[in-house]
């Protein structure tokens, strides 16, 4: 098991390195393989993995390779940690991974950097199979880091183009900021509980509530929301969207992003002991739900509808997380990783049709050009919209009851969040595939449906949107909810769904209702009335260029953040950093060396001199002795 | 023991290879002399010898033989070094047995157990190089540093034999166990601190520690730069081991009487030998001083006073450390130069000109300097780890202070290779497998031992 799971990690660094030293001189072909040929052998181990790990005892493998870091009490070492929540996610990470990495072949091919490209992303699903499967929160935290730095490597990966390299900054300051906070909460962690490791801290009772607990839970919040774009660092994922779109389905959307739902899960105890972080998380959840699907319904750009989809997914993510539902939202992770990696790759084959267009108001009407597009894309947008018995709609609903159990409120917010989602994503539908083509008639000749190996990932993706639901039917309708059961071990401190079986109909009857009249309500709109959206941005009213400016937090960000920074930098740069500081060392260095060239002309070569000195020293140091 | 022996058989073969016309095989022999000794040295490990026949003048014991095994691997790395040295038809005889019998008077002085094999080691370790050190006859300089070295060493020599003399007259004896019993007693006579005293002056100005350091300078920047090389290697490392086991074990009874004497001395090293370096322009000159800061810094385990295997350990590791990384960067210098003067300027560019003496001159430049991944920083690390413990604490921080003014001078013969050589004329250096295999051993050695630090510094066990 042991080589099992190295290989699994090892695999993917390994194409990387391959992909990254010698790229430039093997054949587009080659490297394509050697990429999505780690992937695959790493997948194929995963299933291994999982079906060796369904007779291990209590269902957790924990394999330690060597001692890594060893300091005091701190005993870190390095090796892997297979269990029901892990071989979740590597099984996602790989699988959904090597779709992507198939896709971006025929994306990617007519890319310069294309050997550049598939090290990067191989590098990046080493470092997230390391977040997953690394024994301890130190190597989590490797893998955390890895993976922002991949990250920030292909965002910025057409690096000519200065915008791109903002956006990639971007990304990687706000996660910084996050991962501070996640270093202090390891730390606060370590010293309040005496490890690190997942074997010392999963031993029952090792957790229990301090006056710790709470600002731990909150400090490694405060990592989750850098990398899970939560309010209020949610803005670096809009702007990451300028790496290609395989990348953004999958870092930005399908795993990546999905850490920091992975961190609370694993740190579940904590969580589930601190009533007021998980009321936080469940707010910063909810709002962020509601908040970024209120600016998604007024952009304009296919990619940016769809990254602020993923921001209001994975707050609902949070609200589930909040109300302590842990398995729904692992749940819903792996649906969404299916049906938004699906729209992104969706959302690339529109984009690679439309020569690099990506904005929907110049679309329309595609449906007949890219049919297979058109119906995986449709069967996404179903999906993501809660329909039954499409895949999202279980994940979401789950969610959603735990959270009514839990606060009304917060329930409410979920509900209003999916209902606009179902409005944007149909409004997104429809501007890009109904109705008639806006781009003029020189593009219209141009559009093509993409090679095969970009829409076959596309079908099983479709297939995988559609039944992924099967994985936690709910007990409501007399299935087992398999992922629930299945995670049951992960989850140290339980609570368990107590609505009666009335109430849970109802809720599902509210949400789909919901959802079916949004969809109803853009269909009135953008079929049926033909609404386009505006061209100039003067038309539009005071409301609507609040939200399509995306209430201005950027703006807010740079206004309070970015520019007295700068002015403290200006102020410490002039003063101290030019005057005191580099008067101080330029006169300690001239002193230094005003001195050294004195000393050094005491030895002047001259023996009698030498001696004379050598007996001067000799009676002071005799007449030292005591 | 048989490692003595064997070298001092090398030794007396050499001598005669001129009467039997074996000039030839010299060269190979002395160094297969030195590698069958270095075996010998593994065979014995943990069988101690005693030559009791002798009073136990001399005992064999592991510290004496792991030292010695530096000692060798040391000379062994020279001798592939100065080919060139042995390349003149005249002296060669002379050259070859000379440095042997030094690196016996070396080996003499990690094994010595009476104050007579002592002052025997100093002399039979110094003498030879007194001739060495003027071996380059037609150049003014070298006569210069020969005569110089003479005259100095002799003065310090009469005033070891003067401080020996003093402590006989302490104990009755040569052997030190009867002289620590001695000194162990109420009523010790204040001449026998000043014997102690006068010993450590001796011993102080062979390892050029300050005041005592004035020959360092010239006498390194007169001598062919093989001879530096030597002096700055062995001398240290056989020299420093007579003044561990002197000072902190076999006088340990007066050591507070002396321990301040030690402190004042290193740290009046540190400052002249650091700012010193600082401008000079001639890199032999430059590593005098540096060899001056090193020693100050190897001294630091005698004030630390931790008296276990950990201080040995310290020792072992950093004379490894530093006359792996000296004979580098000498080899490194040695090539380059060819004989000429040795100024910073003659440096310039290599980094372009000859990539592979570049970076062995940076790599033993940095270790030098104590930059981790290089064996230095371990070597600086464990010393100053030893003293965290003691109560010269404040001199943790001389020292960071000194490195950091080490770290200027080094980088300043670094950023020489990196500079652009305006004047295209210094030719091409071609190196003979011989000398790509000693440049690329000890670069390999520095960053192996570096990173597995426990191969040496766990040599002797708690």
């Amino acid at each position: 098991m042991a080589y099992i799971l190295l290989g699994i990690v090892l695999l993917p660094l390994l194409g990387s390195i391959i992909n990254g030293l010698l790229g430039k001189k093997l054949s587009k072909s080659n490297v394509a393989t050697i990429a999505s040929g780690s992937i695959g052998l790493s997948f194929v181990l995963s299933i291994i993995a999982f079906i060796q790990l369904q007779s291990a005892e209590n269902r957790v493998i924990n394999v330690d390779y060597y001692k890594w870091v060893v300091s005091g009490m701190l005993d870190v070492p390095m090796g892997f940690w297979l269990d029901s929540l892990s071989s979740l996610y590597i099984l996602v990470i790989t699988g959904v991974g090597f779709l992507i990495h198939v896709y971006s072949i025929g994306y990617m091919h007519e890319d310069d950097g294309f050997s550049r490209y598939f090290s990067y992303l191989n590098l990046f699903v080493f470092f997230m199979l390391m977040l997953v499967l690394g024994n301890s929160y130190v190597t989590m935290f490797v893998g955390w880091e890895g993976v922002g730095l991949c990250s920030y490597l292909l965002i910025g990966f057409w690096f000519k183009n200065h915008a791109y390299n903002d956006a990639a900054k971007k990304a990687f300051i706000m996660n910084r900021i996050g991962d501070l906070g996640f270093i202090l909460g390891m730390a606060l962690l370590f010293i309040t509980y005496g490890s690190l490791n997942y074997a010392d801290l999963n031993k029952p009772g090792a957790i229990t509530y301090t006056s710790a607990t709470t600002a731990i839970a909150l400090l490694l919040f405060l990592g989750a929301t850098g990398k899970s774009a939560q309010i209020p660092l949610y803005t670096w994922l809009p702007d990451a969207m300028a790496g290609p779109t395989p990348v953004s389905a999958l870092i930005h959307a399908a795993t990546m992003v999905t850490a920091g739902i992975y961190m609370v899960v694993r740190s579940n105890a904590i969580y589930s002991l601190s009533e007021t972080a998980s009321l936080v998380v469940g707010i910063v959840g909810g709002v962020t739900a509601l908040w970024a699907a209120i600016i998604a319904t007024l952009q304009f750009d296919i990619k940016k509808i769809l990254a602020y989809s993923t921001v209001s997914q994975l707050g609902l993510m949070f609200l589930g997380l909040g109300a302590n539902a842990y398995s729904s939202s692992v749940f819903h992770v792996i649906t969404h990783a299916f049906f938004k990696a699906l729209l992104f790759l969706g959302a690339g084959s529109v984009i690679h049709a439309m020569g690099g267009e990506q904005d929907i108001r110049k679309m329309g009407g595609l449906s007949k050009k890219i049919p297979t597009t058109y119906l995986t894309m449709l069967i996404a947008t179903i999906a993501i919209s809660g329909i039954p018995p499409f895949s999202g709609f279980f994940s979401k609903d789950e969610i959603l009851a735990h959270v009514y159990e839990y606060n009304k409120g917060l329930w409410a917010l979920g509900v209003i969040a999916s209902m606009l989602t179902a409005f944007y994503m149909f409004r997104m539908l429809f501007l890009t595939f109904w109705g008639y083509f806006r781009g003029g008639s020189e593009l219209y000749k141009h559009l093509h449906e993409s090679p095969s190996v970009m829409t076959i990932p596309l079908m099983i993706l479709a297939v995988l949107s559609v039944i992924g639901g099967l994985l936690g039917l709910p007990e409501l309708i007399g299935a087992k909810n398999w992922i629930g059961h299945y995670l049951d071990n992960v989850i140290l401190i339980k609570t368990y769904l107590g609505l009666s079986h009335s109430i849970e109909w109802m809720l599902m009857g509210i949400a789909v209702a919901g959802a079916v009249a949004s969809i109803y309500f853009a269909y009135q709109l953008f079929v049926i009335n033909g609404v386009l959206p505006v061209e100039d941005e003067a038309e539009l009213k005071w409301w609507q260029k609040i939200i399509y400016h995306k209430f201005y937090v950027d703006e807010l960000y740079d206004f309070i953040i970015r520019r007295p920074i700068d002015f403290l930098g200006k102020v410490v740069d002039r003063f101290f950093e030019k005057m005191v500081f580099n008067g101080i060392n330029d006169s300690i260095s001239s002193i230094t060396l005003f001195l050294g060239e004195w000393i050094r002309k005491i030895h002047i070569g001259n023996i009698a001199y030498y001696i004379m000195a050598m007996t001067i020293s000799i009676i002071v140091i005799l007449s030292m002795i005591k | 023991m048989t490692a003595l022996i064997l070298i001092l058989i090398t030794g007396v073969l050499a001598l005669s290879a001129e009467i039997f016309n074996l000039k030839k095989v010299l060269y190979p022999l002395s160094i297969l002399g030195i590698l069958v000794a270095l075996g010998l040295n593994f065979v014995e490990w943990h069988q101690p010898f005693s030559w009791k026949y002798s009073d136990n003048m001399v005992k064999f014991d592991n510290l004496a033989l792991a030292f010695s095994s530096v000692l060798l691997v040391t000379v062994f790395l020279w001798f592939l070094m100065s080919k060139s040295y042995f390349n003149e038809e005249t002296n060669l005889v002379e050259h070859t047995s000379l440095v042997l019998f030094s690196l016996i008077g070396a080996m003499l002085l990690v094994a010595f157990n009476n104050l007579v094999t002592l002052f025997l080691g100093v002399e039979i370790l110094s003498i030879p190089l007194y001739v060495l050190a003027a071996s380059n006859k037609k150049n003014i300089l070298s006569n210069e540093a020969g005569f110089k070295y003479l005259i100095m060493g002799s003065f310090a020599s009469g005033f070891l034999l003067f401080g020996i003399a003093l402590m006989y007259g302490l104990a009755g004896s040569f052997d030190l166990f009867t002289i620590t019993n001695a000194l162990s007693t109420d009523k010790v006579p204040n001449f026998a601190y000043v014997g102690i005293i006068m010993i450590l002056i001796a011993l102080a100005f062979k390892v050029s520690i300050a005041p005592f350091h004035f020959w360092t300078p010239d006498v390194y920047e007169g001598s062919p730069v093989v001879i530096t090389a030597l002096m700055s290697t062995i001398v240290k490392t056989a020299v420093f081991v007579a003044i561990m086991k002197l000072f902190l074990w076999y006088f340990y009874p007066a050591y507070g009487h002396y321990v301040e004497i030690i402190a004042a001395m290193i740290l009046i090293s540190l400052v002249i030998a650091n700012f010193s370096a600082l401008r000079q322009n001639n890199v032999k000159r430059l590593l005098a001083f540096s060899s001056i800061s090193h020693a100050a810094i190897m001294m630091l385990l005698i004030i630390a006073d931790v008296r276990n295997a950990s201080t040995v350990n310290a020792l072992l590791y950093y004379t490894f450390a530093y006359s792996v990384a000296s004979i580098a960067a000498f080899a490194s210098i040695h090539f380059v130069t060819g004989g000429k003067e040795e100024t910073l300027d003659t440096l310039k560019g290599l980094m372009y000109k000859h990539p592979f003496i570049g970076v062995s001159l940076l790599i033993a430049l940095l270790s030098m300097a104590g930059i981790p991944v290089t064996a230095g920083f371990f070597a600086k690390y464990y010393v100053l780890n030893a003293l965290l413990m003691s109560s010269y604490k404040w001199m943790i921080i001389a020292a960071i202070l000194a490195s950091i003014l080490g770290v200027v001078y080094y980088l300043r013969i670094a950023l020489k290779l990196f500079e652009v050589d305006k004047k295209q004329d210094n030719g091409i250096i071609a190196l003979s497998t011989r000398e790509v295999f000693l440049l690329g051993l000890s670069v390999l050695l520095l960053i192996v031992v570096g990173i597995y630090p426990d191969i040496i510094a766990n040599t002797f066990l708690k």
